[in-house]
C-alpha cells in the first residue's frame, strides 16, 4: 500500500483552501462584473446621450431629460435586469437540485404559464392594463389598474405552484410526480390561454402576446423593491439550506440518514423558489433560458457546493439578464427587443457548447 | 444495541405486508450480515431502522430506547447508512465527508466537526484524496468516501447494504476488511446485506436469513447448512471444510 508522507497532507491542505480561495474570488469577480455591465447598461441608449451627460446625472447634475432617462427609464431598468436574472437564475439552481433533474427550470411548475393565462385573462376578458411598456399600445389600457395583468399572473400563478405541490405533498412527493404535474398543469394552462386567445379581439390579442415578451421597461422602482425583498430573502433562505442541499445531491435515502427532512426541504425550496418565479415573470413577463443556463454554467466552473453556486448562480443571472438588455437595446433600432428572445439567443450557443465541452460521465 | 422485535411494514394499506414479525438483535462491535433473494425485505428493512419508512407494527430498540421516538438529528448520530449506489455531487472528498457531520452543525461548520471530518479522511487513508472531486475517484474509493461520510455522523451502527455488488473481487476484499476493522477498532455495529455467501461467512458475527419478509433463521456461522440455503435460496449447494472455515460450494438451481 503507498505510504501517505505528511508533506503530501500538507499539500492537499493547501490545495483545498486554493480551490475555496478561487471561489471567493469568482464572487468578487462576477460582482465587480456586474456592477460595471450595470453602469454600461445605464450608459447605453437609443437616446445618444453622452457619457460624460450620464455621468453628470448620476452626480446628480445634468438636464432634466436626462435625469428622466437616466433615473426614471434606465436605473429601474437596470435594477430590473439585475433582481430578476439572480432570482430567475437561483430559481433554477433550486429546482435543479431538488427535482435531481438537469432539465427543471424556475418553470417546471408550470409558473410562466400559469402566469400568461392570468395575465391574458386580465388583458382579452377584462381589458386590464399591464404596466408601463415601451410599446404603443398604452390606449387599450386607458384607466384601468396598470397593476391588474401582473397581479392576476401573479394570482394563477400561485394558485399553480399550490395545486401542484398540493396534490404531491398529499400523494407522492417524489421529483418525477412533481415533474410530470408541473408538464400537465403547463397543458391546461396553455390551452386554456389559446381557447382565450381565440375569442379576443386583434388589440387584445396583440397585447396579450406583447405581455408574453419578457420586457424590462415595465420594471418601475415599486416593482423592483418587490422583486428584491422576495429574491433578497428566498436566495438568503437558500444560502442557508446549502449543506442540506448538498446532502440532497447524494440521493433521498442517504441524506434522510443524515439528518435531512427531505421532503419539508423540497417542500419549501419548490414553493420558494416558485414564488420568485411568479414575482419576477407577473412583472416583467417571459423571460426564458436564465434559469436552466445559468445553473448549469456555475456547476461548469464552481462544482455543486451550494455554498458557492447559490451566489454565482445569482451573480451569474444577473450578468447574463445584463447583456441581454443591452443587446435587446442596441439591436433593436430605437425600440428594445424581447429580452427573453435575446437571453435565449444569447444563451442557447453558449449552451450547446458547454454541454458539448462536458467531461463524460459528469454529472449536470 | 440494536433490538428489533415482530416489526411489520407494508407500503399501502391494501398491498401485503413486505416485513412480517422481524426479529433481530446486534451488539456493539459485531457484524451482522443479512442475506436474502432479491425482493425479501433487506433494503426495506434497512429503510425503517433508518427512519425513511415507518413501520405499520412491532419496536425498534436503540439501548432500550424506542427508535420511533427519538428525533431525525439524534437517530442520525446512532446509525449511519453507505447505500448500494453510492452517489455524490460534484464536491471534494474532503466536503462530501464533512457532510456527514450535518446533523451535528446544522447551517455551518465548526472547528470540532472539521477536526472529525480530519480524522476520519486520516484513518480511512483519504487524507491525499481530501481535495479531489469525489466523483472522479474509482469504484473502491468512492465506496470508502462513502464509508468516512458514515463515519462522520459519529454512529454506533453502520448499515451497508450491498457494499460490494459493484466492486471487483480486490476492492470487494478492501471495503469488507475496512468494514471489519471499523466494527472491531471503533466498537461500532454493522448491519450489512451481501449475496456473497462465502464473504458472509467470511465477514460475518452473526446472520440474519430472510425470506418473504420473514427472518427465518438466524445464528452464527454454524447455522448454515446446506438445507437452510436451499430454503432461503432455492439452491443445492455443498458445504465443505477446509482449514477450518466453511466453504460453500456454488450447485444446481432448483426448478421445483
Amino acid at each position: 500500500m503507498k505510504t501517505i508522507r505528511a508533506e503530501d497532507i500538507s499539500i492537499e491542505k493547501k490545495q483545498l483552501r486554493s480551490q475555496e480561495q478561487q471561489k471567493l474570488l469568482m464572487i468578487t469577480a462576477l460582482t465587480v462584473s456586474v456592477a460595471v455591465l450595470g453602469l454600461v447598461c445605464l450608459f447605453t441608449g437609443s437616446s445618444r446621450m453622452s457619457l460624460t451627460e450620464c455621468v453628470s446625472v448620476l452626480l446628480g447634475q445634468g438636464t432634466d431629460a436626462g435625469i428622466r432617462i437616466i433615473w426614471h427609464i434606465r436605473m429601474p431598468r437596470v435594477l430590473a435586469a439585475v433582481i430578476a436574472g439572480g432570482g430567475l437564475s437561483v430559481s433554477g439552481l433550486i429546482m435543479q437540485t431538488n427535482l435531481d433533474n438537469p432539465m427543471a427550470s424556475p418553470s417546471t411548475l408550470g409558473v410562466s404559464n400559469a402566469a400568461v393565462f392570468g395575465a391574458n385573462l386580465s388583458i382579452i376578458a377584462f381589458a386590464g392594463g399591464f404596466l408601463t411598456t415601451g410599446h404603443n399600445l398604452s390606449n387599450y389600457a386607458v384607466g384601468i389598474n396598470p397593476y391588474a395583468a401582473s397581479l392576476m399572473a401573479f394570482l394563477f400563478s400561485v394558485v399553480s405552484i399550490l395545486m401542484i405541490l398540493g396534490m404531491c405533498r398529499t400523494r407522492f412527493f417524489t421529483p418525477g410526480v412533481v415533474i410530470l404535474s408541473g408538464i400537465a398543469m403547463g397543458s391546461v394552462w396553455t390551452a386554456a390561454t389559446t381557447i382565450l386567445q381565440f375569442y379576443a379581439t386583434d388589440v387584445g390579442i396583440s397585447a396579450a402576446v406583447i405581455w408574453n415578451f419578457g420586457d424590462l421597461g415595465r420594471a418601475t422602482y415599486k416593482t423592483d423593491l418587490i422583486m428584491l425583498a422576495v429574491v433578497w430573502m428566498s436566495t438568503a433562505y437558500f444560502w442557508l439550506m446549502s449543506w442540506k442541499y448538498n446532502a440532497l445531491l447524494s440521493g433521498d435515502a442517504s441524506a434522510r440518514s443524515m439528518g435531512v427532512d427531505v421532503d419539508r426541504l423540497r417542500f419549501v425550496s419548490l414553493l420558494t423558489a416558485s414564488l420568485v418565479t411568479a414575482v419576477c415573470v407577473s412583472f416583467l413577463g417571459i423571460i426564458g433560458f436564465v434559469g436552466i443556463i445559468c445553473p448549469h454554467v456555475t456547476k461548469k466552473i464552481v462544482g455543486q457546493d451550494h455554498r458557492y453556486s447559490i451566489p454565482v448562480s445569482l451573480l451569474g443571472g444577473s450578468l447574463l439578464l445584463l447583456l441581454a438588455d443591452t443587446c435587446s437595446r442596441s439591436m433593436g433600432n430605437g425600440s428594445a427587443l424581447p429580452v427573453g428572445a435575446i437571453t435565449s439567443l444569447l444563451g442557447a450557443p453558449f449552451f450547446i457548447t458547454i454541454i458539448f465541452s462536458k467531461k463524460e460521465g459528469t454529472r449536470c | 444495541m440494536l433490538t428489533v422485535e415482530n416489526l411489520s411494514f407494508r407500503y399501502g394499506r391494501h398491498l401485503s405486508p413486505v416485513l412480517k414479525n422481524v426479529c433481530l438483535s446486534l451488539e456493539d462491535g459485531e457484524i451482522g450480515i443479512l442475506l436474502g433473494k432479491n425482493g425479501s425485505g433487506k433494503t426495506t428493512l434497512f429503510q425503517n431502522l433508518l427512519g425513511i419508512s415507518r413501520p405499520q407494527g412491532g419496536t425498534l430498540l436503540f439501548d432500550g430506547r424506542d427508535m420511533k421516538k427519538m428525533s431525525r438529528k439524534e437517530r442520525a448520530g446512532k446509525v449511519a447508512y453507505v447505500p448500494q449506489h453510492i452517489q455524490f455531487g460534484a464536491l471534494s472528498v474532503y466536503n462530501s465527508v464533512l457532510m456527514g457531520r450535518i446533523a451535528c452543525f446544522g447551517l455551518r461548520a465548526g472547528e470540532e466537526d472539521c477536526r472529525v471530518t480530519e480524522k476520519i479522511l486520516a484513518d480511512m487513508k483519504l487524507e491525499t484524496y481530501a481535495s479531489r472531486n469525489v466523483e472522479e475517484l474509482s469504484g473502491g474509493e468512492r465506496q470508502k468516501a462513502a464509508i468516512a461520510r458514515a463515519l462522520a455522523q459519529e454512529p454506533r451502527l453502520l448499515i451497508f447494504d450491498e457494499p460490494t455488488g459493484n466492486l471487483d473481487i480486490a476492492n470487494q476484499q478492501l471495503i469488507m476488511e475496512e468494514a471489519r476493522k471499523i466494527a472491531k477498532e471503533k466498537n461500532i455495529g454493522i448491519l450489512c446485506s451481501l449475496h456473497d455467501l462465502n464473504q458472509a461467512l467470511y465477514f460475518g458475527d452473526r446472520f440474519f436469513f430472510l425470506k418473504d419478509g420473514t427472518i427465518k433463521y438466524s445464528g452464527t456461522g454454524d447455522i448454515f447448512s446446506a438445507e437452510i440455503i436451499k430454503d432461503i435460496f432455492d439452491i443445492d449447494v455443498h458445504i465443505i471444510e477446509a482449514e477450518n472455515r466453511k466453504i460453500i460450494l456454488g450447485g444446481k438451481i432448483n426448478e421445483d
